[in-house]
């Protein structure tokens, strides 16, 4: 499949040269294919956010080198051009909405990449149709659920029609319900929209629901495929700190207790068909 | 502890009055003159006028008056300071003497000026108040920024300036929800905020304002870095949704505010000053 994103012995060090150098990324090689939905996962401080930025030159390689559909973004000239490629959509819908309407904010980016004006409504219309927002286009943000502030700040970010949307914990500070309205969206802009989606988070629920997922620890990837073929490995799993999705734990326990369960199993809805076989 | 309730400069009542329809450079002009007018008005009868053309405007709007002057309450006590100040420092020679005590005097010439101030204080309150319920903050930035566009050539980035503007009023309210935040904690921990005496409360009120400062810088953070990846790089080469248009009402506003105008700087040239 075609590459997207390409990151070749990338490292990265926080403050580097004084005392408290740290090393956030070591020499990391991975790629984002595209129309693939992927997921990082990996304890806290393992580096996630950190190579999130590099992916649309927010941050610059300290060492080794990443492409963007084979642009650098050491190189000035092409960060327009991947920041059109790559959109980005943060942790605290807050701290990146920045119109007090809804509308005007989703425009936001699409007036930043200085489109004609017919175009630009277009493209919110379409945005708001897209993630079903259409009701609260002219409200203050303000006014909104955490939840439907994080669909703005998606929508912004769909607005620009970015081949990739990179989503750094988009549901940390959401309710159970803005969390799984977020995940809804992230899956159907995938589906449908064929855009390639990165999920940064610490949910195995939203992990499951990926196509492929990557694990990180002290900087660097430690495990990597879909997310059947890494649960599997249970013992790397435990060392990364990672939780198993609730689905492959009841299997689990299932099994222990003699019954005859597939392997393999991560994502609920499996389960559930396994269960429903097993019965009949 | 109720911050957001009274914050009324900054908020935004949508309706569908003439004056909500107005174009909003219409709006600032308007009320630019009327604060340089209300500024250079010193007698009693300017301030009747500007009281009645004001009542008229608040009425067209269907704004609720109440509504209007509720963001007053938090700074009555302090104009109540101002006023006792002038009453009785302000010196003129030759006025009136009310009242005299120790080296306090209160004057006619100080009830006049602490008057004026205080007239002065109100009604430029309400007029940028009324300005904001009227006038989306959005509309509001764009006819800023219309406005100002023509001060690029001389090399001042009024884009830039009106995108700070912009984003300093969108995080009022998620500031003031912050202040809130805070304050309550603190309560919980056992600080009673309203007890002691006044520098007792002031000492209480100090801790909270600390962490309220580095959450500011966070996000103000976090909204650099949101806005770089979305592509903003200043003014130059930006486009935008909407763009504004005058139409009759636009007229129709002008010829009431020369209207007003004419018989306020009637009034102002004619009329004894109060002071
Ligand atoms: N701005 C910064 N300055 C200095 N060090 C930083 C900075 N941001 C991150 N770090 C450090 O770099 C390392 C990787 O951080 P990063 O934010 O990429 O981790 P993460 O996997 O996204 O964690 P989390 O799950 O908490 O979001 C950590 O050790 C962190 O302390
Ligand atoms: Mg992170």
């Amino acid at each position: 499949m075609h590459k997207l994103i390409e990151t070749n012995g990338l490292t990265y060090y926080y403050r580097k040269g004084t005392r408290d150098e740290v090393k956030a990324l070591d020499s990391v090689n991975m790629a984002v294919y595209k129309g693939e939905m992927l997921s990082i996962t990996g304890q806290n401080g393992s580096g996630k956010s950190t190579l999130a930025r590099h992916f649309n030159a927010l941050l610059k390689p300290g060492q080794g080198s990443i492409l963007i559909k084979g642009l650098s973004t050491a190189n000035k000239d092409s960060i327009s051009e991947i920041r059109k490629i790559i959109g980005m959509v943060f942790q605290n819908p807050d701290n990146q909405l920045v119109s007090s309407i809804v509308e005007e904010d989703i425009a936001f980016g699409p007036e930043n990449l200085g489109l004609p004006q017919a175009e630009i409504i277009d493209r919110v219309d379409w945005a708001l149709e897209t993630l079903n927002l259409e009701d609260l286009r002219r409200e203050p943000p303000h006014n909104l659920s955490e939840g439907q502030k994080q669909q703005v700040a998606i929508a912004g970010v769909l607005a620009m029609k970015p081949e990739c949307i990179v989503l750094d914990e988009p549901t940390a500070h959401l309710d159970p319900r803005g969390r799984r309205e977020v995940m809804e969206s992230a899956i159907r802009l995938n589906r449908e929209e064929g855009i390639t989606i990165v999920l940064l988070t610490h949910f195995m629920s939203e992990v499951v629901h990926c196509d492929r997922m990557l694990v990180m620890e002290g900087g660097a990837i430690k495990m990597e495929g879909s997310p059947e073929k890494v649960f599997r490995q249970s013992a790397e799993i435990k060392s990364a700190g990672l939780d198993f999705p609730v689905a492959s734990q009841v299997a689990e326990g299932l099994r222990r207790e003699g019954f005859k369960i597939k392997p393999d199993i991560v994502r609920t809805e499996e389960l559930i068909d396994c269960l429903c076989q097993l019965k009949s | 502890m109720e911050l957001t309730k009274n914050i009324t400069l900054g908020v935004y009542l949508p309706g569908k009055s003439s004056i909500h329809n107005l174009d909003p450079r219409t709006k600032i002009i308007t009320a630019t003159i009327m604060i340089v007018l209300l500024l250079i008005s010193r007698s009693y009868a300017a301030f009747a006028l500007s009281a009645l053309f004001v009542g008229f405007l608040i009425t067209l709007s269907g704004v609720p008056a109440g509504y209007a002057m509720r963001g007053l309450k938090p700074m009555l006590p302090v104009l109540a300071i101002m006023w006792v100040f002038q009453l009785f420092l302000f010196k003129a020679p030759d006025t009136t003497i009310y009242f005299h005590w120790w080296i306090f005097e209160a004057t006619a010439a100080g009830l006049h000026m602490g008057n004026l101030i205080i007239l002065r204080v109100l009604f430029l309150f309400t007029v940028t108040t009324f300005l904001t319920l009227t006038t989306s903050v959005v509309s509001l930035t764009d006819g800023l920024e219309s406005l100002l566009k023509p001060l690029r050539a001389i090399g001042i980035p009024s884009q830039e300036l009106v995108m700070t503007l912009v984003i300093a009023l969108r995080f009022v309210l998620i500031l003031a929800e912050e202040l809130e935040k805070i304050i309550k904690a603190q309560m919980a921990r056992g600080v009673a905020f309203d007890r002691g005496n006044f520098i007792q409360k002031t000492r209480k009120i100090f801790p909270v304002f600390l962490p309220l400062f580095i959450g500011a810088f966070k996000r103000a953070e976090e909204l650099i870095v949101a806005m770089d990846a979305r592509s903003y790089t200043g003014g130059k080469g930006r486009t935008k949704m909407k763009t504004l248009h005058m139409g009759r009402v636009d007229l129709e506003a002008a010829a009431a505010m020369i209207v007003y105008g004419g018989l306020l700087i009637y009034i102002i040239i004619f009329t004894e000053p109060m002071i």
